[in-house]
């Protein structure tokens, strides 16, 4: 396994070595022309590698991070590429159809920095902590932006993208449709009670938290998340023999096939008493789906399921 | 540690004279004392994976449990999850030491562990292969791919390693294994680069673990080890001989293609099923045949039957401190075994340098 690794990471080292080599070349002539025209209206946008000159309006962005990919959308328009969780599986289909059609650019943690030069984009958003190593080279490509981690406040991320859009004001407001969604089902189902989102990995229970995207989501309409050392993190891994510690009284478990009974894990599935509230939820959005769109769907799930068992 | 000097080839010696050369120290232990220790040890290792776990049960509940009292969470606690994962813990120990036993044995090669066969390489590419394109996502269904995938890989590495020969060679055996291991190991990379959904489950696979296994994934295959460990005791006196030389053996009257090819069986079987029940462990095949030829001696009938009934005592012991070091969350066995196996591994070639050379 380590040698695997091992030999898995001097292949990637010597590709992005490859890949430095001729979009060296090319950036030269790149970059000016991206000077040229940003010029007369760039913005000097703050972010986790300092401060960009980024076109008013970008209108040829490559996003390499989900809650950039779901905010674009949101804010109306459609990257040239972007990074994506599964190259097989491509786009979540949750984005819609027209999301469907965006070319994918290697992997969120594998992007491919020669496939987003060949889309001459006016704009790059990416984040430190996964593509550190990867800020020169796509400097060189087009104006980059870096979120500092997808693990950061998901709002947080949302204004960021906004702000290097040029679209803060609209990334305002879809984060304000987002809470005005919440407060309305708050209101319309009286929500109150505990709620846990379970994913099921390797055997254990991945359970997920308040700082957690699809939690914090949870908490906004209402529900309370059941108390836990959460050990500073979005998730803690449980045990399928402390499977009673997971119960509240709305469980969710994440699937890729929410019409699939047999994907409940079965330490739930054996204990079915425990957890009589028990709903399967597609795992693209409520794991993955960081953003405004992502939200409204896990929000019109939470709504589904409170007017199921009202 | 000292070997009688003796020039002669070990052809020219006679019967009466070869069995203290082969063996030049008295056994430490007689070996009925040693077998008896190592079911004992079995039975109270057992008795640990079944007693310990994340969820803190007091013995006495646990007790209650089995004599089929118990609450609802300790019964599910014992008999749905420790019980079977007991149970597949065993299995793939018994596994995981005949394999190496009859490996080391076969290849002459003290340092050889079922993975030099290409066994484990073969069952994560299968593995990989049902998640990429077959969208397998339940543990509980690699089983097959796994167990199909450590198949096909053994007999392509027997064919390759014995192409062009009257015999399978074990020089040849072990480059074949290695090589196409290695092509395997690059497959299984590039199908879950582009897909880090298949990584992520691959990597939780990967590690080795008992977490989730069960009855429903041991049934199936339980007769498959069965079966390899039958082969193992049959073809276990005429590696006495191989481990003689080629020669030797053929001149004892030993068919060297048949015990090859029951042997090959016999560790496709029982490493092929580990493996697909547990995924990869590591050290165990490696270490247990070292620690059992230290306690009772190198007649290989012992060395194959010891080390069925050791390694699953290690299994069992790495797979509880896995559940208990990390509550309430856990940590695969294969992980445990590694960091348990690599220091007395160190330490058992230290003290028997050279004896372990067969």
């Amino acid at each position: 396994m380590l040698i695997r690794l091992a030999s898995a990471s001097v292949a990637v080292a010597l590709s992005v070595a490859l890949s430095a080599c001729t979009t060296g070349v090319g950036s030269a002539a790149d970059g000016s022309e991206a000077d040229a025209s940003s010029s007369s209206s760039a913005r000097a946008v703050a972010h986790a590698r300092g401060e960009t000159a980024v076109p008013a309006a970008p209108q040829r962005v490559v996003v390499l991070e989900p809650v950039a990919l779901d905010t674009t959308i949101a804010l109306g328009i459609v990257p040239v590429g972007a990074a994506v969780l599964n190259e097989a599986a491509g786009v979540p289909a949750y984005l819609g159809d027209e999301a469907a059609s965006i070319e994918t650019v290697g992997t969120v943690t594998e992007p491919d920095v020669e496939k987003i030069a060949s889309l001459a984009p006016d704009l790059v958003i990416g984040t430190e902590s996964r593509h550190s190593a990867l800020y020169d080279q796509l400097s060189a490509v087009a104006p980059t932006v870096f979120l500092a981690s997808q693990a950061d406040p998901w709002k947080d991320n949302v204004a960021l993208v906004g702000e290097a859009l040029g679209r803060a004001d609209e990334a305002t407001a879809l984060l304000a449709d987002y809470q005005a969604r919440c407060d309305e089902i708050a209101s319309e189902f009286d929500v109150s009670g505990t709620a846990q989102l379970i994913r099921p990995r390797d055997g254990l229970l991945t359970l997920y938290g308040p700082e957690s995207f699809a939690g914090s989501t949870l908490e906004c309409v209402g529900f309370e998340t059941p108390e836990r050392d959460w050990e500073d993190s979005i998730s803690v891994d449980l045990s399928p023999e402390k499977v009673l510690d997971a119960t509240a009284d709305q469980v969710f478990v994440t699937t890729t096939d929410v019409s699939d009974e047999s994907t409940t894990p079965e330490a739930i599935s054996d204990n079915a008493s425990a957890f009589p509230e028990l709903h399967l939820v597609d795992q693209s959005y409520w794991i993955t789906g960081v953003g405004p769109l992502g939200g409204l769907a896990v929000l019109d799930d939470i709504e589904g399921v409170l007017s199921r068992t009202r | 540690m000292t070997r009688l000097p003796d020039d002669r080839r070990p052809a020219e010696r006679t019967p009466a004279e070869r069995r203290p050369a082969e063996r030049p120290q008295a056994r430490r232990i007689p070996v009925g004392a040693g077998i008896a220790v190592a079911v004992v040890a079995l039975l109270i290792a057992a008795l640990l994976s079944l007693a310990l776990g994340a969820n803190a049960l007091s013995p006495r509940l646990v007790l209650d449990t089995l004599a089929g009292g118990g609450t609802d969470e300790s019964r599910f606690v014992v008999i749905e999850q420790r019980l079977p994962r007991t149970l597949v813990g065993a299995v793939v120990g018994v596994g995981l030491g005949g394999a190496g036993a009859l490996m080391q044995a076969l290849t002459r090669n003290p340092l050889a562990d079922p993975g030099i066969l290409g066994v484990n390489a073969g069952a994560a590419a299968a593995v990989a292969v049902a998640v990429v394109f077959f969208g397998v996502v339940e543990i509980g269904q690699y089983v097959w791919f796994a167990f199909g995938g450590a198949l096909v890989l053994t007999a392509v590495v027997s064919v390759l390693g014995s192409a062009g020969r009257v015999r399978a060679d074990p020089v040849r055996l072990t480059l074949a294994g290695l090589a196409v291991g290695a092509v395997l190991s690059g497959v299984t990379t590039g199908l879950t680069l582009t897909n880090p959904d298949a990584f992520e489950r691959l990597l939780g696979w990967s590690a080795g673990s008992l977490v989730g296994r069960g009855l429903d994934g041991l049934a199936p295959v339980a007769p498959l080890v069965a079966l390899g460990a039958m082969l193992a005791l049959v073809v276990a006196p005429a590696l006495n001989a191989v481990a003689l030389g080629d020669d030797t053996a053929v001149s004892q009257g030993v068919h060297l293609a048949r015990t090859r090819l029951l042997s090959l069986a016999a560790i496709t079987l029982l490493a092929g099923t580990a493996t697909a029940l547990a995924g990869p462990i590591s050290f165990v095949g490696l270490m247990i045949p070292h620690v059992v030829r230290w306690g009772i001696g190198v007649d290989h009938r012992r060395i194959v039957v010891g080390s069925m009934l050791v390694a699953p005592v290690l299994v069992l012991v790495s797979d509880v401190v896995g559940r208990v070091l990390v509550s309430p969350s856990e940590m695969p066995v294969g992980i445990v075994t590694a960091f348990v196996g690599a220091p007395v591994l160190v330490v058992l070639v230290r003290r028997r340098r050279g004896a372990t050379a067969l």
